[in-house]
């Protein structure tokens, strides 16, 4: 499919195309002076200065609360009910390559043996259309983990900025070209010259940091007892700020709520930085210290990620360090044992 | 859809106060022909539902040799194990599973076995136990040692009664110094102690062990210079777990995930682990 234009005036044409297919539509927005992906009505509530929404779109394939089951207790016994679930067909527009990314990294825990349909299901029905960046911050760091602004990995539809307010878009998938043809009348193809593109941003690799090396010495069990975890994590509370804010996290906590008589079994976000996340009924805990719950997400990203599930553990886009109260920068801890390792 | 997260029902059949803090049940699934088709296999593991407060991950305590029912042994501790201690005979409650791997007692044929638990730790190595008795006549000499704090603290004690009266097995029952009453007939002393005692023999020859990590550490060494290799001792690993199919991310040792991975690994295994215990 070549590629298409559409203008930035038209967004609402757009927006109103996608709802009448009785799609919702979610995009970033400007809540209490953050920007966050929301389900929006028109698009005037659109905002396009960002480097990056504070918050995921995880929340469309990874509800931070879903029923799986309800409950009633009565005399003869119980009534139980599983969810059949038909999610709504989403449109994530101004999504960021590097957390497009990571919708193949979810997929791989939650595919792991058995499918969870729950979120099958709902990724099933998402289009990622994501804007290439055309600007940066300092906790941007998706090249160092091999991605880039111009990667197109988990977006349906590809879109460039041009000089002349237009966005130049490139389906990417067979999901982005069917919604392309089905919201044609937004798109256009001609165009009287060659556009010119608003160049794109790309955050300068941090040179000290080394995938192969960190992954090497993250396999050699004994450091899984180094003075670097206590030292460099001193400061982190386990507030998991960063969990929340990740496009990878997937962890989750099954909980029943409701009454003696009757409620729901839900899946709620839980983070592994939670000191009770391990915490055992009898009251040992295998990761009693913030820093080895720190650890484990870190082991998480860069080992447990791609060594089992083959996908990758870290997007780069930098949300963890800019949530972070404490300022715990994950690539320092990075760099730092890039240099260590042999 | 397949809702990974939904539980069957269950009835529970029959209900045993084990200790004053520890219960067993018996439960058979409401539907009839799960109840027929139901299998699993010794040391794998399932999620416990109490309504209303949730689900707990204990083994499944009786052996795949024993159709129709699965039992359960769990002391009450927290939120959901204290509102399925509440529950009783007759009451309904939800069964997840059967999840995880297994021990691989079709490759330990013709060797002799060795049994060590230690308080709660017996009804895992109990499914296992059940299952070679069984099977009996595959087996080389059983022996088990089996101790707890105090004599009220023991379970299965009928059960022990007959693991005793047997004469091809071998029992070792033990509570700790100071735990043992006027008519206690067993041994008195830490199950590490009793097992040098027991001393079984190390040739052609499996450990299975369960219990506290302390016990599981000075028993490990007892085995070791009675000259067991590390790849004929297993033990079955524990948790905290949510879902039992490798999603919700807390059970991992290092890069093991129990649920999926385990519970079952020998000491070989365990000794190449990321120390997360």
């Amino acid at each position: 499919m070549k590629a298409m234009y559409l203008k930035k005036a038209e967004l609402g044409k757009l927006i109103s195309s996608v709802q009448d297919s009785g799609a919702l539509f979610v995009g970033p927005v400007v809540d209490a002076g953050n920007v966050v992906y929301k389900e929006i009505g028109s698009a005037s509530e659109l905002t396009g200065d960002y480097i990056i929404p504070v918050t995921t779109y995880k929340q469309w394939v990874f509800p931070q609360t879903e029923v799986v089951a309800t409950f009633a207790v009565t005399k003869e016994g119980v009534d139980l009910d599983g969810v059949d679930l038909d999610p709504p067909d989403v449109v994530v527009f101004g999504a960021r390559a590097c957390e497009a990314a990571s919708l193949a990294s979810l997929r791989s825990v939650f595919t792991w043996g058995e499918d969870d349909e729950f979120y099958t299901r709902r990724e099933d029905r998402i289009t990622v259309i994501t804007v290439g960046c055309t600007a940066i911050d300092d906790e941007c760091f998706c090249t160092t983990v091999e991605l880039s602004p111009a990667s197109t990995t988990g977006s349906d539809i590809y879109l460039r900025e041009t000089t002349d307010d237009e966005y130049m878009a490139v389906a990417v998938t067979k999901k982005g070209e069917a919604f392309i043809k089905a919201h044609h009348g937004v798109f256009h193809q001609k165009r009287a010259a060659e556009p010119e593109l608003v160049e794109l941003k790309l955050p300068e690799p941090i040179k000290g940091i080394k995938k192969e090396k960190i992954s090497a010495w993250l396999a050699r069990t004994d450091n899984y007892q180094s003075e670097l975890w206590p030292r460099l994590t001193r400061k982190c509370f386990g507030c998991g700020a960063c969990t929340f804010s990740c496009p990878t996290c997937h962890c989750f906590d099954i909980t029943d709520e409701g009454t003696a008589f009757g409620g729901e079994r839900r899946k709620n976000w839980d983070a592994c930085q939670f000191d009770h996340f391990t915490a055992h009924a009898s009251g040992h805990n295998p990761r009693d210290t913030q820093f080895k719950r720190w650890r484990n997400r870190f082991m998480c990203k860069f080992k447990y990620y791609p060594d089992k599930f083959k996908t990758t553990g870290c997007v780069g886009c930098g949300r963890c360090i800019r949530v972070c109260p404490v300022r715990l920068d994950i690539t320092e801890v990075m760099e730092e044992i890039s240099q260590i390792s042999e | 859809m397949e809702n990974l997260y939904l539980p069957k029902l269950v009835t529970i059949e029959d209900a045993y106060l084990e200790t004053p803090d520890v219960k067993s049940f018996r439960l058979v699934f409401k539907d009839e022909a799960l109840r027929e088709s139901f299998t699993f296999k010794t040391g794998q593991f399932g999620l416990y539902s109490a309504f209303g407060l949730g689900e707990s991950t204990f083994c499944i305590s009786n052996a795949p040799t024993r159709k129709g029912y699965i039992q359960c042994t769990f002391r009450k501790t927290g939120r959901v194990t204290g509102g399925l201690f509440d529950l009783s005979i007759g009451d309904t409650m939800g069964f997840r599973g059967p999840f995880g791997n297994h021990f691989p007692i079709d490759e330990w044929k013709g060797k002799d076995i060795t049994f060590i638990a230690g308080g709660i730790g017996l009804p895992p190595v109990r499914s296992v136990i059940l299952n070679c008795l069984d099977r009996r006549e595959d087996f080389g000499d059983i022996t088990i040692v089996y101790g707890s704090r105090c004599v009220e603290d023991l379970v299965y004690k009928n059960e022990l009664q007959h693991w005793n009266d047997r004469d091809d097995v071998a029992l070792y029952q033990t509570v700790d110094p100071g735990g043992e009453t006027p008519d206690w007939k067993g041994e008195v002393g830490f199950v590490p102690m009793i097992l040098e005692k027991a001393a079984p023999k190390p040739k052609n020859s499996i450990a299975v062990i369960c219990g506290p990590p302390i016990m599981i550490k000075f028993s490990l060494s007892v085995l070791e210079e009675l000259g067991f290799s590390d790849n004929d001792v297993y033990t079955t690993l524990e948790n905290k777990m949510k879902c039992g199919v490798g999603k919700c991310g807390r059970c991992n040792v290092g890069d093991i995930y129990i649920c999926k991975e385990g519970p079952v690994y020998t000491a070989a295994e365990i000794k190449k682990m990321y120390y997360d215990f």
